[in-house]
């Protein structure tokens, strides 16, 4: 039956993607403790810088495009952490001005010298598609799965083999000592916020096709959340098994239920809120303080 | 007999009020409000002022929940969007006035607020923040699902508070106005009288340690839900008023937008206090809806940017609030002077 065969293919290429928008909002929060809000924005900034490298304003390689894009895209993250980090005490206000930080870029790309308000095309990276399993396939499909999933493993081997993903760690587990241990932990949170600014740029740059609107922030954050708090705040492997869950369940309900296209958003926050039902800190979190 | 009964009033008004800066701020700022429609400010003035005070109400029904108890959630246009359809749909099929369908409203989202906080009540910290997100989002997309009975993008018509038609616009924005100040005043008080009872102690203990309050033998379970109940009956009454002032319910009730509103307002105004919720909110209608639209008037596309970037320098500038920094600022001259006093008294002795 073709349809178990679409709803495996194409829910392990969400599923992918996903992983990695999901690894730049966990890492972020491992590291430094921010839930970062403007994580969707950085995700739906990959997409529109390529575009503007590769069509708007500049006509260079989509090669090019996507390298540059993804790099600013990684220093606007560290902007959006130079503003948070005279307040990165405050919890709130941290979430208020990266929720702030979304808006304004929101609005900025709304400008009709900028991108204007309505849809923007962005350009194919590789065209053609091939079926697989029953299951047609785009060629940029395969690129995003291979990319995304060599990328995840790409970061992960960082973290844990790099001395800098060992600084990294020694923080997430306690701050303190690893500042007396010498860890310039300022510095860290930079690094940490460039590469989870560029790995949401990414994602965005892969997925968000083949066109978008100012408000395409909304979903990612949105799933970036769900996928992150299923699988454990601060737990990679966490957001791992959580986008997979994301991205089968999405995918199911898009092929399965009629109309289904509406609750592909609320199918992954129902199960988002069961499974935390039964396991308060998620898969692989740490438990908090209390218990029940 | 009747000069002494005003004395009386008038010596527990310099107590009660006069004295304690927060409080007499709050109520100049009261009388301020209830005057202005007599300087026959115009209309869209006065629409400022009722969209500010639907806020304000929304704002503090957050508070109460977020800045006493410390369950932040991100979710609270759930509670807002259900007031205000509920109040709409009942209009729609049954044509109930709205005295009858808002409290209707109130109800169920303070039984929605059981229903919904249970879960949430496993779940702590950021968890229950981006838990409680999800739910304001997941009713968005059941109501798309159901577009003949919710009016999909469009919304359904909601009737004005004014039922009979021969009214002026001016009549209708003035009437209400006053219904939107009654509504704020006595949701405060109401709110206020909660935050100060055992009730509201017991709230704090906790925001304060959860497990010594549950080893002082404090039910937490119990009162965590007690606060989203009561968190959600005055945000489902500012959804309600908001959604008859506007005309119709529609999906942006409902929307990640709104779920923030109260959020950014209570930690502009300074969370965990009565006040900061309302100044907050009067802070950013005005200046989103009149201060950049009128005075310093800012082309449309580059309106939203320069309103958050200015919320942005305010919350960086004042990370635990505008009005409590204010409050805190008059309590210290206050102080100071009241020892200055003190030390003349000991002189004169």
């Amino acid at each position: 039956m073709a349809l178990i065969e679409d709803i495996l293919v194409y829910g392990a290429i969400t599923g992918a993607v996903y992983a990695l928008l999901a690894l730049g909002f966990t890492l972020i929060y491992g590291v430094a403790e921010i839930l970062n809000m403007s994580h969707g924005v950085l995700y739906m900034l990959g997409a529109y810088m390529f575009v503007a490298f590769s069509a708007k304003f500049f006509q260079l390689g989509l090669l090019w495009s996507s390298v540059l894009a993804v790099v600013f895209v990684g220093f606007v993250g560290i902007a959006i952490y130079a503003l948070i980090h005279q307040v990165i005490e405050e919890t709130l206000a941290v979430l208020v001005v990266t929720l702030g930080a979304t808006l304004v870029v929101q609005q900025l790309i709304r400008m009709p010298w900028a991108f204007g308000g309505s849809h923007v095309a962005v350009l194919s990276l590789l065209e053609g598609n091939i079926t697989f399993l029953g299951a047609t396939i785009l060629y940029e499909q395969i690129l995003a799965f291979v990319l995304s999933i060599s990328l995840f493993v790409g970061v992960w081997i960082f973290i844990t083999r790099s001395k800098i993903g060992g600084a990294m760690r020694a923080v997430a587990q306690d701050r303190e000592a690893a500042m007396l241990m010498g860890i310039n932990t300022e510095r860290l949170y930079i690094i940490t916020m460039f590469i989870s600014a560029a790995l949401a740029g990414i994602a965005g740059l892969l997925i968000a096709r083949p066109v978008i609107h100012p408000r395409t922030w909304e979903t990612p954050l949105v799933m970036s959340f769900a996928i992150v708090v299923l699988g454990g705040l601060g737990s990679i492997r966490g957001s791992f098994v959580g986008a997979f869950i994301v991205g089968y369940a999405e995918i199911a309900v898009v092929f399965l239920i009629p109309s289904g296209e509406y609750l592909r958003g609320a199918v992954a926050l129902a199960v988002m809120v069961v499974v935390l039902i039964f396991r308060p800190a998620g898969l692989f979190g740490k438990r908090m303080e209390i218990e029940e | 007999m009747v000069a002494s009964y005003f004395r009386r009033a008038y010596s527990s008004f310099v107590t009660h009020i006069l004295d304690v800066p927060a409080r007499l701020l709050a109520f100049l700022f009261s009388i301020l409000l209830l005057v202005i429609p007599l300087a026959n400010p115009g209309l869209y003035i006065m629409f400022v002022l009722v969209l500010a005070a639907i806020f304000a109400i929304f704002a503090a029904s957050w508070d109460i929940l977020a800045g006493r108890t410390g369950q932040l959630s991100l979710g609270h246009a759930l509670f807002f969007g259900i007031g205000g359809y509920t109040s709409a749909i009942l209009y729609k099929y049954y044509m109930l006035p709205l005295w009858v369908t808002i409290p209707i409203g109130m109800l169920i989202a303070f039984l929605v607020a059981f229903f919904v906080g249970f879960p949430c009540l496993r779940v702590k910290g950021p968890y229950l923040s981006l838990v409680t997100l999800a739910f304001p989002l997941i009713l968005i997309s059941i109501f798309f699902m159901f577009k003949d009975v919710t009016g999909g993008e469009m919304g359904i018509y909601a009737p004005s508070i004014l039922p009979i038609p021969p009214y002026t616009p001016y009549e209708l924005r003035l009437a209400e106005f006053y219904v939107s100040m009654l509504l704020l005043i006595v949701s405060s008080i109401i709110i206020y009288k909660i935050a100060s009872s055992k009730t509201g102690i017991l709230f704090v203990s906790i925001l304060d340690d959860e497990l010594a309050a549950k080893a002082s033998g404090i039910n937490t379970t119990k009162y965590k839900l007690l606060a989203f109940a009561i968190s959600a009956l005055f945000a489902s009454l500012a959804g309600g008023f908001y959604v008859h002032f506007l005309r119709t319910a529609g999906p942006s009730a409902l929307v990640l937008t709104m779920s923030f509103f109260p959020v950014i307002m209570t930690i502009l105004g300074g969370i965990g206090t009565i006040y900061g919720p309302l100044v907050g909110a009067y802070i950013l209608t005005i200046l989103d809806q009149y201060f950049l639209k009128t005075v310093v008037p800012i082309p449309d596309e580059l309106h939203a940017a320069i309103y958050t970037a200015i919320v942005i320098v305010l919350v960086i500038a004042w990370p635990r609030g505008v009005g409590r920094w204010c409050v805190d600022k008059l309590e210290d001259m206050q102080e100071v002077r009241e020892e200055e006093i003190e030390k003349k008294i000991k002189r004169k002795n």
